[in-house]
């Protein structure tokens, strides 16, 4: 049977093209010089300032963005995704089909490939990977997101093995591209999840040297690599010998060190940086984060919410434009959906979430709220307002709250630590959350939102959409499936269960020295390509 | 059968035996009670903090995917010894560091000895070099200030120090690595390799450390000069270094180690701004991370090895006193006076 990828892809391109052009026309402009090859009298080694210690090294574990920069380079998976049209192409497996229900995908692993301790690749290896994810419940979340419903591996010989799942999985061959289904080797994935933060083996373009905590990961090069995806620029081993990562949390130390040379390559530089790096001395790589924008994910059972005419003038009354110049990077666009335009399957729905501050209050007041003393709008002497709670982006949280109270609306902060979030999340205390949620699939419309999702953050009570989001999920066909995903988009932006704030975007920064760094479908880095061909 | 003069004399070194005993024995329940109450008011603290360790463990690698399934957490909270009752959770904590065992971070998975025991001896490196630092600086300017003439001279060399400790030791790291690291390239801006990368840092800290020396051992000195004895000692015609050295700097060194232990206290706070800055593995930063991330262990861990620090920086320094301090070593000498 035909992969159901091709259809989805080819689908998805389109909008998803266009997106990626304004980011590469206004984000890469310093890197016009034609790329070439690594300098034979350079040291082919660098320095990338990483923002923060990555805690926990194996990719299956954590979905920390600094934690998977250095975990793609240790880790390949079964699959890869090109990021500008959302193929899916192969990787250490070279063909896969699932059956029509999507309850099982077949795989057939490249021959040759082996792990860094010398291990081959089997069958065996990649069941005994998925095994130890089921078995490693909420310390893998992520990873057993994209196994939803997993049964079992059954290995049919060393190079074939069919994965099986209870219910239909539509996530799981664009999973299978993600690190967090990325394979180790038998002797890692038989560690205990602790020891595996520390140190995993994988088959990648580079093995892990030395990890110390809080202070830097050293990688070399994996000598006899030769199993790139299609999508790298070359093959065999990688230019680079040795990649250094110190861990730098102070950011103004990544931005300084990088102008004094001390670094190569830094991550995250902050948006208010960015004009400082766009020089020809330098490149700027930037990519908007897919899945779900940062957003409001509303509670509708709770207070003034569960009214649609106030969620709908709270998503009026944003001038996300205005929140993008603001807080977010010049690289960056406005959303436009409640997907990002780097999501496979992204509909641009800007006449839904356009500014309208008139057309707001307009709604506001036919729904019976009439305008107070103090600026704020009223309803049985009950003022509209409400609480968000966050634990990251409070500038974009503060540009909005402006923007509300103009219009009426009172919205307040409430800024926690990262395990508090979650604790609100777990117990539903809250009126809305306001966070992102990064994934390669619209799929993450449903994590976030369905009933039946065991990570829901947005509590919506709505039988057209938790049926939509329901099909989608099991619907094999992908022209069938964009179809379903529109629907849900427009239906979401509508009803502003979820309202968009800022597209975040991942920036980094290299001198003009250092090319080949690549952005995976999920907006983390390959430096399989990455070299040095100048001082 | 014994000689008379070999009793007394044996009988003179059980007094005086007796005596330190008696000196140091409440000192050294003291350390004790100190570590014990550090561990008991920190572990209360902790746990009266809202929010679920496991929960801020799991989020520091899930990220935006962390799982919020009650039957997982409680399953990691049972592994990670969380689910007992409170008493029980202390007690078996504090039984367990006596036993050596500082248990695992959930945060990491590393067991907290070995996350101490690196990251202890690269804050103990600056910190040493703040104190030294900071004394020598303080120690100059106290000389320079006692010396200077006319007076107006004096006010102004005894206004500087203090902005060691006005400008905040966040940006006078910034402005350091801006300078030697990034302008000169003297020193690395981060790091902990070599003795180059406890430079800048030590310097930042040996700012606001030497400020408070110097607070301390300027007004002893200014003290000690207007006594009697710097008169006499002045009038007999001593030369103005012996003055300096034997009379007034020797009676004001006493008020600059007392603060030592208060200045301990300090540099364990100072640096994990510090540490943030020149990204350095320490105990500051430790700690900063360990109390966001609510990981109990590691802030246990780290609390009692401060206090354990403390107090016996403390003792040692009270111990000091029975030897520096005539005063006390009279009193231990009449102790044993009145033993005879």
């Amino acid at each position: 049977m035909p992969h159901p990828r091709l259809r989805n892809s080819r689908r998805a391109a389109l909008p998803l093209a266009a997106g990626l052009a304004v980011v590469a026309l206004t984000g890469c402009s310093s890197s016009a010089t034609p790329s070439s090859a690594p300098a034979e009298d350079l040291p082919q080694e660098i320095v990338f300032a990483l923002k923060e210690d990555p805690t926990c090294l194996d990719p299956q574990q954590t979905s920390v963005t600094t934690s998977l920069i250095v975990g793609r380079q240790i880790v390949d998976s079964l699959l890869d995704q090109d990021p500008d049209t959302g193929e899916i192409v192969p990787w250490l497996a070279t063909e896969w089909e699932a059956n029509g229900d999507l309850t099982a995908y077949t795989f057939t692993l490249r021959e040759g490939v082996t792990f860094s301790d010398g291990t081959a690749l089997t069958s065996d290896v990649v069941a005994a990977n998925f095994d130890a994810i089921a078995a490693l419940g909420a310390s893998a979340s992520l990873a057993n997101g994209y196994l939803a419903g997993y049964a079992g591996t059954e290995v049919v010989d060393d190079s074939r093995f069919t994965v099986t799942f209870s219910a239909p999985n539509v996530q799981f061959q664009q999973g299978a591209t993600t690190m967090s289904l990325g394979i180790l080797s038998a002797e890692s994935a038989a560690a205990p999840a602790e020891d595996r933060c520390q140190a995993v083996v994988g088959t990648g373009p580079f093995v892990l040297d030395t990890y110390v905590p809080n202070d830097s990961v050293e990688l070399v090069r994996h000598e006899g690599y030769d199993w790139a995806s299609t999508l790298r620029d070359h093959e065999g081993d990688a230019h680079l010998d040795s990649i250094r990562f110190p861990i730098i949390a102070e950011a103004s130390v990544r931005t300084g060190g990088l102008e004094s040379g001390e670094y190569d390559v830094i991550q995250d530089v902050p948006y208010v940086d960015e004009a400082r790096f766009g020089s020809d001395a330098y490149r700027l790589y930037a990519k908007a984060n897919p899945g779900v924008p940062n957003s409001l994910v509303l509670n509708t059972t709770r207070g003034a919410l569960a009214d649609e005419a106030v969620r709908q003038a709270i998503s009026k009354a944003l001038d996300r434009e205005q929140i993008n110049l603001l807080t977010g990077s010049l690289s960056g666009s406005a959303p436009v959906s409640v997907l990002t335009s780097s999501t496979p399957g992204f509909t641009d729905l800007g006449d839904v979430l356009a500014h309208d501050l008139e057309g707001a209050q307009e709604l506001l007041e036919d729904s019976g709220w009439s305008l107070g003393a103090d600026g704020v709008y009223e309803k049985d002497g009950q003022p509209l307002a409400f609480t968000v709670t966050a634990f990251y982006a409070q500038d974009v949280l503060e540009a909005a709250q402006m923007q509300l109270r103009e219009a009426g609306i009172d919205l307040q902060l409430n800024m926690v630590a990262p395990g508090d979030f979650f604790g609100a999340i777990a117990s539903g205390d809250y009126d809305a959350v306001g966070a992102a949620l990064t994934r390669t699939d619209p799929d993450a419309l449903r994590t976030l939102l369905s009933a039946a999702s065991p990570a829901r953050w947005g509590i919506v009570d709505d039988a057209e959409l938790e049926s939509l989001l329901q099909e989608q999920a099991q619907t094999a066909d992908a022209a069938a499936r964009q179809d379903l995903v529109d629907q849900i988009q427009q239906l979401v932006a509508e009803r502003a269960y979820v309202i968009p704030t800022l597209e975040t975007v991942q920036l980094h920064a290299s001198r003009s020295g250092v090319e080949g760094i690549a952005f995976d479908s999920a907006a983390r880095l390959h430096l399989y390509d990455t070299r040095v061909v100048a001082d | 059968m014994t000689r008379p003069e070999q009793r007394v004399a044996s009988a003179a070194a059980g007094g005086r035996a007796r005596a330190i005993a008696r000196f140091l024995i409440p000192k050294i329940l003291q350390c004790v009670f100190v570590i014990w109450a550090t561990y008991t008011v920190a572990f209360l603290l902790m746990h009266a903090l809202p929010g679920d360790p496991v929960l801020a463990a799991l989020s520091l690698r899930g990220g935006d995917a962390t799982s919020t399934d009650p039957a997982e957490l409680d399953a990691l909270r049972a592994r990670y010894g969380l689910d007992g009752p409170l008493w029980q959770q202390y007690l078996t904590g504090f039984v367990g560091i006596f036993a050596g065992d500082f248990g695992t971070s959930i945060a990491t998975g590393e067991p907290v000895a070995t996350m101490i025991g690196r990251a202890f001896p690269h804050t103990a490196a600056v910190a040493v070099f703040a104190l030294v630092g900071g004394f020598a600086a303080a120690l100059a300017f106290t000389v320079w200030a006692y010396l200077a003439r006319p007076a107006w001279m004096r006010d102004v060399v005894t206004q500087i120090p203090p902005l060691g400790i006005a400008i905040p030791a966040f940006l006078t790291g910034l402005v350091l690595i801006s300078v030697f690291s990034f302008g000169l390239g003297w020193f690395p801006a981060s790091g902990t390799t070599g003795f180059a990368s406890v430079v800048l840092p030590g310097i930042t800290l040996a700012l606001p450390t030497g400020a408070i020396f110097f607070q301390v051992f300027s007004a002893a000195v200014f003290d000690a000069g207007a006594s009697p004895f710097v008169v006499t000692a002045n009038a007999k015609g001593l030369a103005q270094r012996t003055v300096v050295t034997r009379h007034v700097l020797r009676n004001a060194l006493l008020p600059s180690i007392t603060i030592i232990g208060l200045q301990i206290g300090y540099l364990a706070g100072g640096t994990a701004v510090v540490e943030t800055v020149f990204s350095r593995d320490g105990i500051g930063r430790l700690t900063v991370d360990a109390v966001l991330a609510r990981d109990v262990s590691v802030v246990m861990g780290v609390v009692v090895t401060v206090a354990a620090v403390y107090a016996v920086v403390t003792l040692v320094v009270d111990g000091l006193y029975g030897v520096i301090d005539p005063r006390t070593r009279t009193r231990l000498l009449s102790a044993k006076a009145v033993s005879r």
